[in-house]
């Protein structure tokens, strides 16, 4: 659907993108990941075709996409980290007018915007003017705004920022629903919980350039351990903190440690000398390992650095 | 008071690092000081080049002095002659003269015909005719001409008295007259003899001192001038007519600004980002917003006008398609220059400051508060080149002298040819800057 090979973006002398390639299909929630300024938001923008590329090219259903394909955009739809509405238009008119662009006819682009608006729960609210939304609820008008043309791709550049646990899950919901009906859908985050609870496929980009791809599963794999160990930090466990660190690296982070095994730890052998040495059972979390620990694995720095 | 200090502190250094901001707050007043200074007594030179329309018909001295006088003087451009149909120079007679003014190519005509002064005759008799389309200007224009003659009073008092003496006295007597007469001037008052018995016309303007303010009345008797308005006669609000549109302009200039600043806004808020990633192209947006521009200032002049029409009489339907005209050329003119302003700024507030320089500087410059004829050469020069003054000056054109589409074709052909070399300039900024990006 989406094949981007050898895309190489620059900005003076900052090379954003780095000789990228990537293959999304048709169907697909795919995820970029990566923290701020890594480039997930140019790479975006040049699949839009808001940017051409310096080197390399970007094919949607085989048709190269660039600054001059304004054809081609009918197929895309753009979600953008801003809040890209007018606030003195009210809901209603923000999406007729951003609709009336893609020459959605009338009749089409009405029931669209009356569905749209029930879909995200901001039909009620159709006549009221932007700048007396909330925060959420601007995000989810965002959202729609950029799919009354149905567009077979929806690309959403960090669409959850500054929105609220309550609102940001009914966006996931309301992205999984599209993706379930049959919306190809790429999303950017710096947020591993949002990469890893939406997206069936992940690349972690960082600096330009890919650094991991796959599933979720197949890309915690490429961790040398399983599981993360979190220990209750207290007077026992930080009495036993050189006990510890022979099964594995061990951090200081808030009130606990966290342990990252070395190759070859058993965890019946790690149980067991937690016996011996009294720390309790009640203190240890076993997690399975996130996102986040591969990106630190694989760059020596959190996402959020 | 360490908190206010530093709050002080914190305000002058985000001052400072807006360096526009900081030119303008100075160059604004400066700029506006140093045009008011030059009109107003600043440069001590007075108004400069007004277009006079000469014709003298008298083959009296003192007729050629005021001649030379007015010639001379640097408030004038003297004008004797015109270009006839083939081209060809010719020379004013009465009634081309008059023609001259109402085609608005000089702001006055003085003619001083074959009587204007006579051996028979105690006095001067002179036929001012105007067009007082700039009603500063004209008035300026009389108190000048009044000057110049008056400043020939002393020649024309003593000659007119000698003339007299030598009628009724003969030759030889009145000779005599005139040398008694000198010689008691010069025992009891030190008059100097010889410049009595053969005044030096003056070709100085008069200072304009208060005894020669008082003798004016006086001499209005002695001096004869005989005025006539030309153009405008016939108009119900004068005033009204000839202001509506300065103002129109200076106020369509602020619009017209604002208006393409609103692309800075957009880009802000990421709507522009929207719109280019639609299919939309980036001509297609600078296109649209033109157009809305455009039309906002025709509603906004035609709104004026009418409110002109309503309020003050002004009459905006004899001549309604010419009129309709200079809208639309002036509506695109400064339609081209809001956008210019947004091309070569990196935020509104930049768009908007230099807005505010340029319009403010134009209106000025342009005539639109004060006539053009009152400012330095150079600054007369830079008149032109401003679409204030084609524009006012097109408006003029087709409310008070209610000229045809001939007229005002330079109007509109200056005025659609910068809208259209402005834009020119706009698009490919636009497109190479950063308000796309």
């Amino acid at each position: 659907m989406v094949s981007i090979n050898d895309v190489t973006k620059k900005f003076s002398a900052v090379v954003a993108l780095d000789n990228i390639s990537l293959d999304i299909q048709s169907q697909e929630f795919f995820g970029l990941l990566g923290p701020n300024g890594a480039g997930k938001t140019t790479l975006m923008n040049l699949i839009v075709g808001y940017l051409n590329t310096d080197g390399g090219a970007i094919t949607i259903d085989g048709d190269a996409v660039s600054q001059d394909t304004l054809e081609l955009r009918k197929n895309i739809g753009f979600v953008p980290q801003s809040l890209a509405l007018y606030d003195e238009m009210n809901a209603q008119e923000n999406l007729e007018m951003f609709g009336k662009l893609f020459g959605v006819p009338d009749a089409v682009l009405k029931q669209r915007i009356a569905d749209q608006l029930k879909a995200v729960e901001l039909y009620e609210r159709r006549k009221d003017k932007v700048k007396n939304f909330s925060g959420g609820m601007k995000r989810r008008l965002n959202i729609i705004a950029s799919m009354l043309h149905d567009p077979k791709v929806l690309l959403c550049d960090e669409p959850t920022v500054g929105v609220d646990p309550q609102s940001r899950n009914a966006i996931f919901d309301f992205l999984t629903g599209l993706n379930k009906q049959g919306k190809t859908i790429i999303y950017t985050t710096h947020y591993m919980e949002e990469a890893e609870r939406l997206c069936s496929r992940i690349a972690i980009i960082d600096h330009g350039k890919i650094i991991a791809l796959g599933t979720t599963d197949e890309l915690l794999e490429k961790l040398p351990y399983e599981e993360t160990i979190m220990i209750t930090r207290n007077d026992v466990t930080a009495k036993q903190k050189a006990m510890l660190q022979e099964f594995g690296s061990l951090e200081d982070v808030d009130d606990h440690y966290e342990l990252k095994p070395t190759a070859g730890f058993k965890l019946s052998r790690f149980f067991a000398r937690m016996e011996e040495t009294g720390i309790k059972y009640q203190w240890i979390e076993l997690h399975r390992p996130t996102l986040e620990a591969l990106f630190l694995q694989l760059t020596g720095r959190r996402l959020r650095d | 008071m360490k908190t206010i200090i530093q709050l002080f502190r914190n305000s002058y250094r985000i001052f400072w690092n807006d360096k526009v901001g900081v030119a303008l707050t100075f160059l604004v007043p400066l700029a506006l000081m140093s045009i008011f200074g030059s009109i107003f007594g600043g440069s001590g030179a007075g108004p400069q080049g007004i277009r006079l329309a000469v014709l003298n018909q008298s083959s009296a001295a003192v007729a050629k002095e005021i001649e030379n006088a007015l010639d001379t003087s640097k408030a004038f451009q003297t004008i004797k002659s015109y270009k006839d149909e083939n081209g060809k120079q010719v020379l004013f007679d009465s009634v081309s003269i008059k023609e001259y003014v109402r085609a608005g190519r000089a702001s006055a005509a003085l003619i001083l015909p074959s009587d204007a002064y006579s051996d028979t005759s105690l006095g001067l008799s002179l036929k001012f005719y105007f067009d007082p389309k700039n009603d500063i200007e004209i008035q300026t224009t009389k108190g000048l001409i009044k000057q110049i003659v008056f400043s020939q009073f002393p020649s024309i008092i003593s000659q007119s008295g000698f003339k007299q003496a030598e009628r009724y006295l003969g030759t030889k007597e009145g000779e005599g007259f005139k040398r008694g007469i000198a010689s008691t001037l010069h025992k009891y008052f030190k008059v100097d003899t010889n410049a009595f018995l053969h005044p030096n016309f003056s070709n100085k303007l008069s200072t304009g001192n208060d005894s020669t303010k008082k003798s004016f009345n006086f001499m209005d008797k002695i001096i004869r001038i005989e005025e006539q308005q030309l153009v405008g006669q016939d108009l119900k609000n004068p005033w009204a007519t000839r202001s509506v549109g300065g103002w129109a302009m200076t106020f369509l200039l602020f619009t017209l600004t604002a208006s393409s600043s609103s692309l800075f806004d957009d880009r802000k808020s990421g709507v522009m980002l929207r719109l280019l990633t639609s299919p939309v192209s980036r001509v297609q947006i600078l296109w649209s917003k033109y157009l809305f521009n455009m039309s906002l200032g025709i509603i906004q002049l035609l709104f004026m006008f009418v409110a002109g029409w309503l309020l003050f009489d002004v009459d905006i339907f004899s001549n309604l398609f010419n009129l309709l005209l200079i809208i639309i050329a002036a509506s695109m003119a400064c339609t081209s220059f809001g956008m210019l302003l947004a091309a070569f700024s990196q935020t509104r507030q930049q768009a908007q400051g230099l807005g505010t320089f340029f319009i403010l500087t134009m209106s000025a410059v342009g005539g639109a508060w004060f006539p053009t004829a009152f400012m330095p050469p150079t600054i007369q020069f830079f008149s032109k080149l401003t679409i204030v003054y084609w524009s006012m000056d097109g408006f003029l054109e087709v409310l008070w002298r209610g000229v045809g589409l001939s007229s005002i074709l330079p109007n509109l052909g200056i005025l659609v040819g910068v809208s259209v070399a402005v834009s020119i300039i706009s698009v490919r900024r636009f497109r190479s800057g950063d308000i796309f990006s």
